[in-house]
């Protein structure tokens, strides 16, 4: 296991760095604090999950990572850049490019069907339509919906909706896919389905994926899981599946364990 | 930029109930403007066209002394070559004829009682063929033999303070244009009113002759020039003036907007009153769509910190919000636009009456016109109204913090 708030490298291979990020919320005239030196390293392609109770700062993290909220101390570093220092005009940019996210109540833009909802992180990419057709459809084909892209999200099962929101997080080739949550308003079958999807879009493109959970079947098939309490990380460990016989389940740092693979 | 467009047209029916209450808001605010503005161009309107029959005609000529100086006597400064002048005007196109006319004053008396009068004398052929014709309520108009008594139509205020009735004489006395004393016994002939109670209390008209030889003088005061329509006035007044420049009297031209005192202090405070009535539908329309654009931004915290998160730019919400509402207000304009016009033709048809306007006694039938300017105008102002309505709610949309926003239940 990591010890919370260990120094940072970001070499090169790295997606994301989070650097003794520390999030604090005022409250009357106090603060509460979400997070406390949280510091860890992602690699491009992995599927990490952060779970952990309710309040432990898992979303908080994820918007952090997003670059949809700034960390009271620390850095979030995305690609090497120090996202924190990013003016909002570049920080937007930051996030139209190179993030997509799945929310865990789909978000889908209900006037829209759900080929226009995939397109639109093409619309504001500046895509021109040819493209943003080809691609629309692409999209829809990895999650299976092809048939469905020109029904409106009302029409929709929860399950497709959240295939919709996958395919609209992704269709714009983002680095890293954020999802909050994202089977926790799927029902087995649909949220099996979306985890299968997940981490079939993760190998077969080499997507990387951080999602928050608690749901013990996506857990399961994440290479890697970041335990927070309190607002702190108190485990980082890597699945089962993903580790060899000799790899420690716990007590190695993540870099150790990533070394092992290699 | 269409799909832009098309998600601001399918939110515009998200919430169809208070899209459709909008729509009547706004729509009923165009439809208001649409039939008090027709009511009042249909006022302005008949006004115009009742100025003008009533006998000021398009155009009026005088000599350019009339206007410089004070007279000394009763035609001191009018026109002598009035034949000639007429003559060279109904030469040009779209007028349809000349008629002389003295303006005069003096007293009038039945042999026991005497008052001032306001003169006016008509060539009745002329008037007739210009379809001017006096407000008679008694009697006939002047006829237009020449022989026979010198007739006279008085106003029903003098007839009444005269004690005369139709067929009773009267004497007519004037300063001539020598300044000397004269007089002219009368017949009345028929007793106007021309809706204007200080106008009947004065009024005498008699024709041209017996008003010349009341005045010892050839001269006449002005010509009117009645056109075959009212919108060649100013085409034919510029077409006119040059042809005056050069007979021997200076003369100049008089437009009847230029004349039709009356007409323009109706059309100043009416047009006032749609000013101020402009005004308020504006701010009806603002206000109440400020609220109903707030809580359509409320209901859509959610989603348009979603469109943020992924990274729209936040100049697009607020354009959004604004194309939102321009289109709204461009739907309520054209609802209001056919309502208006089909209220107004309602109103047409019925044949309402109403109670004759200040100054006047003749009732007013209730009569809207379709104005297109007047629909530009509407439509443009509640547009307006609509897109300044939705900036306090863009920005607001468009400042939301994004993690507040997805958390908004």
């Amino acid at each position: 296991m990591n010890e919370p708030g260990f120094p940072v490298d970001s070499p090169a291979s790295n997606l994301v760095g989070v650097d003794s990020v520390s999030r604090r919320f005022p409250l009357d005239h106090n603060y509460v604090s979400a997070l406390t030196g949280v510091s860890f390293n992602v690699a491009s392609g992995e599927f990490l999950a952060i779970s952990g109770p309710s309040g432990s700062g898992k979303s908080t993290l994820l918007n952090l990572i997003g670059c949809i909220d700034k960390p009271t101390d620390g850095r979030i570093l995305l690609d090497n850049v120090d996202t924190s220092t990013l003016s909002p005009t570049r920080t937007t940019a930051l996030r139209r490019q190179k993030i997509g996210f799945v929310f865990q109540s789909f978000n889908l833009i209900p006037v829209f069907t759900a080929a226009e909802n995939v397109e639109f992180p093409l619309l504001v990419n500046g895509i021109s339509p040819a493209e943003r057709r080809r691609r629309v459809a692409e999209a829809l084909a990895s999650v299976g919906l092809s048939d469905r892209a020109n029904h409106r999200p009302d029409l929709l099962s929860g399950g497709e909706r959240q295939r919709v929101a996958v395919a609209r997080a992704i269709v714009h080739r983002p680095a890293l896919v954020l999802a909050d949550e994202p089977t926790a308003n799927l029902d087995t079958h649909n949220a099996t389905h979306l985890i299968d999807l997940m981490h079939d879009l993760n190998r077969r493109l080499g997507l990387t994926f951080i999602f928050s959970t608690h749901d013990q079947r996506l857990l399961a098939h994440a290479h890697r899981i970041i335990s927070l309490t309190d607002g702190r990380v108190v485990a980082d460990q890597l699945s089962a599946d993903e580790f060899t016989p000799t790899t420690p389940q716990e007590g190695g740092s993540h870099e150790q364990v990533l070394a092992a693979r290699v | 930029m269409s799909k832009f467009l098309l998600l601001a047209f399918r939110n515009i029916f998200r919430n169809r109930r208070r899209t459709v209450m909008t729509l009547i808001m706004v729509g009923g605010g165009v439809t208001g403007l649409l039939l008090v503005g027709g009511f009042f161009a249909r006022m302005f309107w008949g006004l115009r066209e009742s100025t003008i029959n009533d006998g000021l005609g398009h155009i009026q000529i005088f000599t350019s002394e009339h206007f410089n100086r004070e007279e000394k006597h009763v035609l001191d400064t009018g026109i002598d070559n009035w034949r000639q002048v007429a003559a060279t005007v109904t030469t040009g196109g779209h007028v349809r004829g000349v008629a002389p006319r003295i303006e005069f004053y003096g007293m009038v008396s039945n042999g026991e009682k005497s008052s001032i009068y306001m003169g006016s004398a008509v060539d009745p052929v002329a008037e007739k063929s210009l379809g001017f014709s006096a407000r008679l309520s008694q009697g006939n108009d002047l006829s237009t033999k020449s022989s026979g008594d010198v007739e006279a139509l008085i106003g029903a205020g003098l007839a009444k303070s005269m004690n005369v009735k139709v067929g009773d004489g009267l004497t007519l006395l004037a300063v001539t244009a020598d300044g000397a004393l004269n007089g002219v016994d009368v017949q009345v002939a028929g007793i106007v009113k021309t809706g204007f109670k200080e106008m009947d209390d004065r009024y005498v008209r008699i024709t041209l002759p017996a008003a010349q030889r009341l005045l010892q003088s050839d001269r006449v005061t002005n010509l009117v020039v009645g056109l075959d329509k009212t919108d060649n006035t100013d085409m034919v007044a510029a077409q006119l003036g040059p042809r005056l420049q050069g007979l021997p009297q200076q003369l100049v031209l008089k437009k009847w907007i230029d004349l039709a005192a009356y007409y323009n202090q109706v059309h100043s405070l009416f047009s006032t009153i749609f000013v101020f009535l402009g005004i308020i539908v504006f701010f009806m329309v603002l206000m109440s769509s400020i609220n109903t654009l707030l809580m359509a931004m409320f209901e859509r915290t959610r989603e348009i910190g979603t469109m943020l998160a992924m990274g729209t730019p936040r100049i697009w919400i607020v354009a959004l919000f604004m194309l939102e509402a321009t289109l709204l207000g461009a739907m309520g304009a054209a609802v209001g636009v056919v309502a208006g016009n089909l209220f107004g033709s309602l109103i047409n048809v019925s044949g309402i009456h109403l109670p004759p306007p200040p100054g006047t006694n003749v009732p007013m039938l209730f009569s809207v016109m379709h104005v297109p300017s007047l629909m530009v105008a509407s439509s443009i102002l509640v547009i307006v109204s609509l897109a300044l309505a939705s900036i306090l709610p863009a920005i607001r949309a468009s400042r939301l913090q994004i993690a507040e926003a997805l958390a908004h239940v």
